[in-house]
Protein backbone atom coordinates (compact mmCIF):
# COMPACT_ATOMS: atom_id res chain seq x y z
CA UNK A 1 0.00 0.00 0.00
CA UNK A 2 1.35 3.13 -1.09
CA UNK A 3 2.25 5.81 1.27
CA UNK A 4 -0.87 8.48 2.17
CA UNK A 5 -1.81 11.27 4.25
CA UNK A 6 -4.75 12.58 7.35
CA UNK A 7 -7.10 14.78 6.57
CA UNK A 8 -10.14 16.11 8.99
CA UNK A 9 -13.27 15.63 7.11
CA UNK A 10 -14.39 19.05 7.14
CA UNK A 11 -18.00 18.74 5.12
CA UNK A 12 -19.60 18.48 1.77
CA UNK A 13 -20.90 20.80 -0.59
CA UNK A 14 -20.94 20.89 -4.52
CA UNK A 15 -18.53 22.77 -7.49
CA UNK A 16 -19.49 22.45 -10.99
CA UNK A 17 -17.09 20.59 -13.32
CA UNK A 18 -15.65 22.16 -16.46
CA UNK A 19 -19.17 20.92 -18.25
CA UNK A 20 -21.04 23.46 -16.02
CA UNK A 21 -22.69 19.59 -13.91
CA UNK A 22 -22.79 20.03 -10.65
CA UNK A 23 -20.87 17.71 -8.40
CA UNK A 24 -21.15 16.35 -4.62
CA UNK A 25 -18.13 17.06 -2.99
CA UNK A 26 -16.37 16.16 0.36
CA UNK A 27 -14.23 18.79 1.55
CA UNK A 28 -11.09 17.53 3.44
CA UNK A 29 -8.31 19.54 5.57
CA UNK A 30 -5.19 16.94 4.63
CA UNK A 31 -1.78 17.42 6.14
CA UNK A 32 0.92 18.72 6.22
CA UNK A 33 2.04 15.09 7.87
CA UNK A 34 5.17 15.01 9.21
CA UNK A 35 7.43 11.35 8.89
CA UNK A 36 8.39 10.42 12.43
CA UNK A 37 9.25 7.19 11.99
CA UNK A 38 9.91 4.55 9.48
CA UNK A 39 9.44 0.55 10.40
CA UNK A 40 11.91 -1.74 8.66
CA UNK A 41 11.32 -5.37 7.75
CA UNK A 42 13.96 -5.93 9.46
CA UNK A 43 13.59 -3.98 13.00
CA UNK A 44 9.90 -4.21 12.86
CA UNK A 45 9.11 -7.11 10.90
CA UNK A 46 7.00 -4.83 7.98
CA UNK A 47 7.80 -1.44 6.08
CA UNK A 48 5.47 0.84 7.20
CA UNK A 49 5.69 5.15 7.47
CA UNK A 50 4.57 6.52 10.65
CA UNK A 51 3.24 10.00 9.94
CA UNK A 52 1.94 12.66 12.22
CA UNK A 53 -1.24 15.36 11.72
CA UNK A 54 -1.99 18.42 14.20
CA UNK A 55 0.18 19.65 16.60
CA UNK A 56 -0.81 19.33 19.97
CA UNK A 57 0.32 21.29 22.63
CA UNK A 58 3.45 20.44 24.74
CA UNK A 59 1.95 21.09 27.89
CA UNK A 60 -0.66 18.65 27.29
CA UNK A 61 1.90 16.39 25.51
CA UNK A 62 2.98 13.31 27.69
CA UNK A 63 6.68 13.15 27.92
CA UNK A 64 6.86 10.16 25.85
CA UNK A 65 4.92 11.78 22.99
CA UNK A 66 7.35 14.21 23.28
CA UNK A 67 10.28 12.37 23.32
CA UNK A 68 9.20 10.52 20.02
CA UNK A 69 9.35 13.55 18.19
CA UNK A 70 12.44 15.14 19.33
CA UNK A 71 15.91 14.87 20.01
CA UNK A 72 16.45 17.49 22.36
CA UNK A 73 13.95 16.23 25.32
CA UNK A 74 16.72 15.04 27.84
CA UNK A 75 16.44 11.48 29.93
CA UNK A 76 18.94 9.53 31.69
CA UNK A 77 19.34 6.98 28.55
CA UNK A 78 20.11 9.78 26.10
CA UNK A 79 22.48 11.50 28.78
CA UNK A 80 24.15 7.87 29.09
CA UNK A 81 23.96 7.91 25.25
CA UNK A 82 25.52 11.04 24.94
CA UNK A 83 28.35 10.35 27.19
CA UNK A 84 28.99 6.78 25.38
CA UNK A 85 28.68 4.17 27.49
CA UNK A 86 26.30 2.28 26.26
CA UNK A 87 25.85 0.79 22.51
CA UNK A 88 22.78 2.23 22.14
CA UNK A 89 22.12 4.89 19.65
CA UNK A 90 19.68 7.65 19.40
CA UNK A 91 16.94 6.85 16.80
CA UNK A 92 16.06 9.59 13.91
CA UNK A 93 13.68 12.25 15.20
CA UNK A 94 11.12 14.58 13.18
CA UNK A 95 11.93 17.47 15.03
CA UNK A 96 8.10 18.48 15.04
CA UNK A 97 5.71 19.61 17.89
CA UNK A 98 3.92 16.86 19.22
CA UNK A 99 1.38 14.88 16.99
CA UNK A 100 -2.87 14.90 18.35
CA UNK A 101 -3.05 12.01 15.61
CA UNK A 102 -0.34 9.58 14.91
CA UNK A 103 -0.99 6.50 11.88
CA UNK A 104 1.00 4.04 10.22
CA UNK A 105 0.59 3.29 6.32
CA UNK A 106 2.43 -0.26 4.92
CA UNK A 107 4.59 0.15 2.41
CA UNK A 108 5.35 -3.21 0.11
CA UNK A 109 8.87 -2.44 0.13
CA UNK A 110 11.40 0.17 2.05
CA UNK A 111 10.31 3.21 2.39
CA UNK A 112 11.65 6.38 0.23
CA UNK A 113 10.53 9.24 2.42
CA UNK A 114 13.22 10.09 5.16
CA UNK A 115 12.09 10.82 8.85
CA UNK A 116 11.19 14.83 9.58
CA UNK A 117 10.00 15.25 5.64
CA UNK A 118 7.02 16.84 5.40
CA UNK A 119 3.83 15.39 3.01
CA UNK A 120 1.69 17.66 1.46
CA UNK A 121 -1.75 16.59 -0.64
CA UNK A 122 0.19 18.66 -3.56
CA UNK A 123 2.60 16.00 -3.70
CA UNK A 124 1.50 13.05 -2.51
CA UNK A 125 -2.18 13.03 -4.70
CA UNK A 126 -3.14 14.53 -7.97
CA UNK A 127 -6.34 15.58 -9.82
CA UNK A 128 -8.10 13.00 -10.95
CA UNK A 129 -6.42 10.38 -9.25
CA UNK A 130 -8.56 7.44 -7.15
CA UNK A 131 -8.28 7.45 -3.47
CA UNK A 132 -9.25 5.10 -0.93
CA UNK A 133 -10.22 7.06 1.97
CA UNK A 134 -10.30 5.15 5.78
CA UNK A 135 -12.16 6.77 8.51
CA UNK A 136 -14.77 5.74 11.05
CA UNK A 137 -18.43 5.73 10.52
CA UNK A 138 -20.92 7.52 12.70
CA UNK A 139 -22.18 5.66 15.66
CA UNK A 140 -25.32 4.88 15.70
CA UNK A 141 -25.38 2.47 19.30
CA UNK A 142 -27.23 -0.13 19.64
CA UNK A 143 -29.75 -0.74 16.83
CA UNK A 144 -32.12 -2.82 15.91
CA UNK A 145 -32.30 -5.24 12.72
CA UNK A 146 -34.82 -2.62 11.01
CA UNK A 147 -32.23 -0.21 10.87
CA UNK A 148 -28.94 -2.47 10.88
CA UNK A 149 -29.79 -4.94 8.46
CA UNK A 150 -32.55 -3.36 6.59
CA UNK A 151 -34.86 -5.96 7.71
CA UNK A 152 -38.73 -5.73 6.58
CA UNK A 153 -40.12 -5.82 10.34
CA UNK A 154 -42.90 -7.42 11.00
CA UNK A 155 -46.82 -6.75 9.48
CA UNK A 156 -48.47 -3.45 10.71
CA UNK A 157 -51.54 -5.15 11.54
CA UNK A 158 -52.91 -9.07 10.56
CA UNK A 159 -52.87 -9.91 14.07
CA UNK A 160 -49.26 -8.38 14.66
CA UNK A 161 -48.80 -7.53 18.54
CA UNK A 162 -46.43 -4.93 19.87
CA UNK A 163 -43.42 -6.46 17.57
CA UNK A 164 -44.10 -4.63 14.38
CA UNK A 165 -39.99 -3.89 14.83
CA UNK A 166 -38.73 -7.44 15.58
CA UNK A 167 -36.58 -9.91 13.85
CA UNK A 168 -38.52 -12.52 13.61
CA UNK A 169 -37.40 -16.00 13.13
CA UNK A 170 -34.23 -16.20 13.75
CA UNK A 171 -33.54 -20.39 14.00
CA UNK A 172 -35.74 -23.85 13.39
CA UNK A 173 -34.79 -27.14 13.15
CA UNK A 174 -34.22 -27.20 9.68
CA UNK A 175 -32.34 -24.06 9.42
CA UNK A 176 -28.83 -25.36 10.58
CA UNK A 177 -29.04 -28.90 9.47
CA UNK A 178 -30.85 -30.18 12.36
CA UNK A 179 -29.57 -28.35 15.54
CA UNK A 180 -31.82 -26.08 17.85
CA UNK A 181 -29.75 -23.09 17.42
CA UNK A 182 -29.45 -20.19 15.26
CA UNK A 183 -26.71 -20.06 12.40
CA UNK A 184 -23.48 -18.74 13.08
CA UNK A 185 -23.55 -15.25 11.83
CA UNK A 186 -26.75 -14.70 12.00
CA UNK A 187 -27.67 -10.82 11.64
CA UNK A 188 -29.11 -9.75 15.20
CA UNK A 189 -29.76 -6.29 16.69
CA UNK A 190 -26.16 -4.68 18.04
CA UNK A 191 -23.88 -1.99 17.91
CA UNK A 192 -24.17 -0.05 14.42
CA UNK A 193 -21.39 2.40 13.11
CA UNK A 194 -18.63 3.55 14.86
CA UNK A 195 -16.18 0.84 13.08
CA UNK A 196 -13.42 1.48 10.77
CA UNK A 197 -14.84 1.13 7.37
CA UNK A 198 -12.52 2.10 3.77
CA UNK A 199 -14.40 3.72 0.88
CA UNK A 200 -12.19 3.11 -2.13
CA UNK A 201 -12.06 4.10 -5.62
CA UNK A 202 -13.41 7.77 -5.00
CA UNK A 203 -12.26 10.29 -7.00
CA UNK A 204 -10.43 13.62 -6.49
CA UNK A 205 -11.50 16.46 -7.83
CA UNK A 206 -9.24 18.79 -6.88
CA UNK A 207 -6.48 19.99 -4.65
CA UNK A 208 -5.65 23.39 -3.14
CA UNK A 209 -1.66 22.89 -1.84
CA UNK A 210 -1.75 26.11 -0.94
CA UNK A 211 -4.68 25.62 1.86
CA UNK A 212 -3.71 21.47 1.96
CA UNK A 213 -7.47 21.55 1.23
CA UNK A 214 -8.36 18.44 -0.77
CA UNK A 215 -11.80 17.77 -3.12
CA UNK A 216 -12.84 14.27 -3.03
CA UNK A 217 -15.89 13.19 -5.05
CA UNK A 218 -19.05 11.67 -2.98
CA UNK A 219 -19.16 10.56 0.52
CA UNK A 220 -16.33 9.53 3.18
CA UNK A 221 -16.91 7.43 6.25
CA UNK A 222 -17.24 9.35 9.12
CA UNK A 223 -18.69 12.67 10.81
CA UNK A 224 -17.57 16.25 9.86
CA UNK A 225 -14.02 17.10 12.14
CA UNK A 226 -13.24 13.31 12.07
CA UNK A 227 -10.20 11.69 10.86
CA UNK A 228 -9.86 10.44 8.00
CA UNK A 229 -6.69 8.84 6.15
CA UNK A 230 -6.90 8.91 2.10
CA UNK A 231 -4.46 7.02 0.17
CA UNK A 232 -3.74 6.32 -3.13
CA UNK A 233 -6.73 3.47 -4.14
CA UNK A 234 -5.91 0.06 -4.37
CA UNK A 235 -8.35 -0.78 -6.20
CA UNK A 236 -7.07 -2.61 -9.36
CA UNK A 237 -8.67 -1.39 -13.02
CA UNK A 238 -10.07 -4.66 -14.52
CA UNK A 239 -8.39 -5.15 -18.25
CA UNK A 240 -11.18 -6.78 -20.00
CA UNK A 241 -10.83 -7.56 -23.31
CA UNK B 1 -12.15 25.75 11.33
CA UNK B 2 -14.91 23.76 9.37
CA UNK B 3 -17.02 26.83 8.53
CA UNK B 4 -13.59 28.47 7.42
CA UNK B 5 -12.74 25.99 5.14
CA UNK B 6 -15.92 25.54 3.86
CA UNK B 7 -15.94 29.22 2.87
CA UNK B 8 -13.30 29.30 1.13
CA UNK B 9 -13.78 26.34 -1.63
CA UNK B 10 -17.16 27.96 -1.92
CA UNK B 11 -15.66 30.99 -2.65
CA UNK B 12 -13.26 29.34 -4.77
CA UNK B 13 -15.70 27.80 -6.92
CA UNK B 14 -18.34 30.58 -7.01
CA UNK B 15 -15.29 32.78 -7.99
CA UNK B 16 -14.96 30.25 -10.92
CA UNK B 17 -18.27 30.25 -11.96
CA UNK B 18 -18.68 34.16 -12.16
CA UNK B 19 -15.25 34.15 -14.41
CA UNK B 20 -17.37 31.69 -16.55
CA UNK B 21 -20.26 33.79 -16.82
CA UNK B 22 -18.13 36.96 -17.64
CA UNK B 23 -16.08 35.37 -20.47
CA UNK B 24 -19.88 34.66 -21.54
CA UNK B 25 -20.80 38.61 -21.63
CA UNK B 26 -23.62 37.77 -18.85
CA UNK B 27 -23.79 39.50 -15.64
CA UNK B 28 -20.72 38.92 -13.25
CA UNK B 29 -23.08 39.64 -10.28
CA UNK B 30 -26.24 37.83 -10.23
CA UNK B 31 -29.21 40.56 -9.46
CA UNK B 32 -31.47 39.53 -6.46
CA UNK B 33 -34.54 38.24 -7.01
CA UNK B 34 -37.27 37.01 -4.60
CA UNK B 35 -39.69 34.24 -4.64
CA UNK B 36 -42.95 35.59 -7.05
CA UNK B 37 -40.69 37.20 -9.60
CA UNK B 38 -40.76 37.13 -13.33
CA UNK B 39 -37.26 35.94 -14.21
CA UNK B 40 -35.31 35.67 -17.85
CA UNK B 41 -32.74 32.69 -17.22
CA UNK B 42 -30.42 32.64 -19.69
CA UNK B 43 -28.65 29.57 -20.37
CA UNK B 44 -25.44 28.87 -22.13
CA UNK B 45 -26.04 25.70 -23.92
CA UNK B 46 -22.73 23.72 -25.40
CA UNK B 47 -23.28 22.06 -28.49
CA UNK B 48 -19.75 20.49 -29.20
CA UNK B 49 -17.76 23.47 -29.51
CA UNK B 50 -20.46 25.80 -30.60
CA UNK B 51 -22.31 28.02 -27.89
CA UNK B 52 -25.92 29.29 -28.14
CA UNK B 53 -27.80 30.92 -25.20
CA UNK B 54 -31.20 29.92 -24.54
CA UNK B 55 -33.80 31.63 -22.46
CA UNK B 56 -36.30 30.18 -19.94
CA UNK B 57 -39.10 32.79 -18.92
CA UNK B 58 -41.34 32.06 -15.69
CA UNK B 59 -41.86 32.76 -11.86
CA UNK B 60 -39.64 32.15 -9.18
CA UNK B 61 -41.54 29.61 -7.04
CA UNK B 62 -39.16 28.54 -4.70
CA UNK B 63 -35.57 28.85 -3.79
CA UNK B 64 -33.49 26.46 -1.79
CA UNK B 65 -30.11 25.42 0.24
CA UNK B 66 -27.59 28.75 1.06
CA UNK B 67 -24.18 29.28 -0.18
CA UNK B 68 -23.50 27.37 -2.88
CA UNK B 69 -25.60 25.07 -2.88
CA UNK B 70 -27.94 27.72 -3.33
CA UNK B 71 -31.10 26.61 -6.28
CA UNK B 72 -34.39 28.18 -7.92
CA UNK B 73 -37.02 26.65 -9.36
CA UNK B 74 -38.71 28.22 -11.86
CA UNK B 75 -42.39 27.25 -13.26
CA UNK B 76 -43.88 28.25 -16.96
CA UNK B 77 -46.92 27.00 -18.84
CA UNK B 78 -45.79 25.83 -22.05
CA UNK B 79 -48.76 24.85 -24.51
CA UNK B 80 -50.99 24.43 -21.19
CA UNK B 81 -48.67 21.83 -19.71
CA UNK B 82 -46.74 23.47 -16.34
CA UNK B 83 -43.11 22.99 -16.71
CA UNK B 84 -40.58 23.60 -13.73
CA UNK B 85 -36.77 23.72 -14.15
CA UNK B 86 -34.35 23.65 -11.24
CA UNK B 87 -31.57 25.63 -11.28
CA UNK B 88 -28.28 25.89 -9.18
CA UNK B 89 -27.90 29.88 -8.60
CA UNK B 90 -24.11 29.63 -8.96
CA UNK B 91 -24.20 27.17 -12.37
CA UNK B 92 -21.43 28.52 -14.58
CA UNK B 93 -24.18 27.86 -17.41
CA UNK B 94 -26.49 30.49 -16.44
CA UNK B 95 -24.84 33.18 -18.30
CA UNK B 96 -27.66 35.83 -17.13
CA UNK B 97 -30.44 36.48 -14.69
CA UNK B 98 -32.87 39.53 -15.68
CA UNK B 99 -35.70 40.28 -13.30
CA UNK B 100 -38.75 41.36 -15.86
CA UNK B 101 -41.62 41.91 -12.81
CA UNK B 102 -41.66 41.18 -9.14
CA UNK B 103 -44.97 39.85 -7.59
CA UNK B 104 -46.97 40.27 -4.30
CA UNK B 105 -46.31 37.08 -2.27
CA UNK B 106 -47.21 36.21 1.33
CA UNK B 107 -45.54 33.02 1.53
CA UNK B 108 -41.81 31.78 0.45
CA UNK B 109 -42.79 28.54 -1.75
CA UNK B 110 -45.37 28.92 -4.20
CA UNK B 111 -46.34 25.17 -4.54
CA UNK B 112 -50.11 26.41 -4.71
CA UNK B 113 -49.42 27.79 -8.10
CA UNK B 114 -49.61 24.04 -9.19
CA UNK B 115 -53.02 24.02 -8.76
CA UNK B 116 -54.03 26.75 -10.27
CA UNK B 117 -55.02 27.48 -13.78
CA UNK B 118 -55.69 30.59 -16.27
CA UNK B 119 -56.13 33.87 -14.51
CA UNK B 120 -55.85 32.51 -10.86
CA UNK B 121 -51.65 31.91 -11.67
CA UNK B 122 -51.45 35.82 -12.04
CA UNK B 123 -49.50 37.48 -9.19
CA UNK B 124 -50.25 41.10 -7.99
CA UNK B 125 -47.62 43.34 -8.77
CA UNK B 126 -45.13 44.98 -6.57
CA UNK B 127 -44.06 48.62 -7.26
CA UNK B 128 -41.22 49.85 -5.97
CA UNK B 129 -41.40 52.48 -3.46
CA UNK B 130 -41.40 55.81 -4.02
Amino acid sequence: MPIGILALKVGMTQVFDAKGNAEPVTVLQAGPCPVLQIRTKEKDGYDAVQVGFLDKSRKRATRAERGHVSGELSSKRRERIKQGGTSDTMTAKADCEPQKFIREFRLEGPATVAVGAKLTVGEVFKDGQKVDVIGTTKGRGYTGTMKRWNFAGLPASHGAKKNHRSVGSTSSLASNRGFGRPKKGKKMPGQYGAERVTTRNLEVVSIDAENNVILIRGSVPGHNNGLVMIRPSNKVKRTGK
Amino acid sequence: MKNAVMKMVDDKAAAASKAAREKAKGDSQHKNFQVGDTLDVHLRILEGEKERTQTFTGVVISKTGSGLVEAFTVRRIVQGEGVERIFPLHSPLISKIEVKRTGVVRRAKLYYLRDRVGKATRLRERKPKA
